[in-house]
Parts: C-alpha cells; structure tokens; sequence
C-alpha cells in the first residue's frame, strides 16, 4: 500500500462504519449499548487516523477513549439507577426541535464546505515523525502542554472533591 | 470532491449526530457521551485540515493531543458531577435537575 494515498473503499468501511455506531449512540434505548456503540464509535475514529497518516493519535485515541473514557462512563452508568428510555422518545418534544437545528447545521456546514476557496492540496503533506511531535511538545507547545497538565491535576482533585461523601 | 472533503463530510456527520445527541436525549450520562462524538468529530477535521493545508504539516496532532486531554478532564469532572448529583436527587435526568430553578 503507497504511504500516503486516499484509499476510497478502505474509507467507506470506516467512514460508515464510525456513522452507524454514532447513530447507535444516540438511539438506542439501553444505555449500555449506547456506550459499547460508543466503545466501536471510538475504535472507528481511531482507523480513520490510522487512514490520515497519524498513528501516534490513533494509539492514543485506542488508550485514552476506548480504554479510559469508556471504563469512566461505564462506571457512571452502573453508579447511577437507569430506566430505559420510553419508547416515543427519538421524537419527543426536545426532538421536535433537536432534529430540524441538527440537519440545517449539517447543511449549513456542508454548504460552507462546497463553497470554501480554501488552499487545500490535492495531495497531503508529509506525515511528522514521533521525534518531531517530542520536539514540539516540549519546544514550541510547552505552555499548553503545561496548562494542560494543571488542568488535569484540577479535574484528577475535583472528581475526587465531589465524589467524596459529604459526612466530613 | 477531494480526498479532505470526504474526511471532512465524515466529521461534519459525526458532529451532527453528537449534537442531535446533546440537544434531544434526556439522560445526562448518554449527554456527555454524545459531547465526546462531537470532540472526535472536531479531532478528525483538524487532522484532516493539518494534513492537507500546505505549511500546516502536524499542527493537528498537537491539536488534537491537547483536545483530547481535555476531553478526558471534563469526562472525568462531569460524571463525577452527575454521580454526585445522582446521590443527592437520585436521577440522571437532565429535566429533573429543577432544584436552582426560581
């Protein structure tokens, strides 16, 4: 396989693949199936970075939200007392609205994206190495990647915060 | 259409279905799980900007290493939200949340 081309049928399966099991998320009525589909949802997004030369993201992706994010949610879900969702309630009265704002904003996007006159290329430029993503971590983005790991030491101190029993 | 525009019809369709998501489901929980589509959405449009906007070469990964992080702070803050609001009013609904309502 030439590194770097658009392959239309691997991306087809993918694409299709990642639509079927969002779709899943946001219909089915059991909300654990809602998060495996979500789990499959996360494993597509991860072949499609696989498929834009970004392997390092898609290893990251396949840690962070299949491992992490969804042992989060799940956990959330057997924390928590669910009844299913009733039966009328992909056109319920939130729906009513939900749907007709959901599919303009997709034309709208879609509209914007026929139109642009951005200086894409037909052609991708070339893939940046683990040693080049390093470097820039630590050079170039030390002040986000620093402000990211605060915000994360606040998150990690305010889950535990609130998840605390409040008897104390 | 060029190989970008797929990618990006791609992201734009997952986003809508996250947000149809978020707008219309009920249960907290199945709110941030749709959230979470919507940031994969915006991940695979900015991967997909960075490998075809010339000068822009790998600018999405450091993009959507960050999106990522963060999208994995807020998941763990928002559940620990609806867990301990769960405690308190036992329920995940979003329209059962009236306690502050005037």
């Amino acid at each position: 396989m030439p590194h770097g081309d658009f392959h239309p049928v691997l991306f087809v399966i993918v694409a299709v693949w990642v639509l079927v099991c969002g779709v899943g998320v946001v219909a089915f009525r059991n909300i654990v199936h809602s998060a495996m589909a979500m789990v499959a949802c996360f494993l597509g997004v991860a072949a499609v970075f696989v498929l834009l030369d970004a392997g390092l993201l898609a290893i990251i992706q396949i840690l962070l939200y299949v491992g992490a994010i969804s042992v989060v949610v799940l956990f959330a879900i057997m924390l928590t007392e669910q009844q299913h969702a009733k039966l009328g309630f992909f056109f319920n009265r939130q729906a009513i609205f939900a749907l007709p704002l959901t599919v303009a904003a997709a034309v709208v996007i879609t509209v914007i994206l026929v139109t642009s006159k951005m200086p894409l290329n037909g052609s991708r430029s070339h893939n940046v190495s683990l040693v080049a993503i390093a470097g820039g971590l630590f050079n170039r983005y030390v002040f986000p990647f620093e402000l990211v790991s605060f915000v994360l030491l606040a998150a990690m101190i305010g889950a535990i915060v609130l998840a605390r029993k409040e008897d104390d | 259409m060029s190989a970008v525009d797929w990618y990006l019809t791609l992201a734009t369709g997952l986003f809508c279905i996250g947000a149809y998501g978020v707008l219309a489901r009920r249960n907290v929980i199945l709110i941030v799980m749709s959230l979470e589509l919507m940031l994969n959405a915006v991940n695979i449009a900015l991967v997909a900007f960075a490998d075809f906007l010339p000068g822009a070469a790998g600018r999405g990964t450091f993009f959507a290493l960050f999106i990522i992080t963060l999208a994995a702070a807020e998941v763990t803050v928002g559940l620990a939200i609806v867990v301990a609001n769960y405690r308190y009013s036992r329920s995940v609904q979003a329209d059962e949340f009236s306690e502050m309502k005037g």
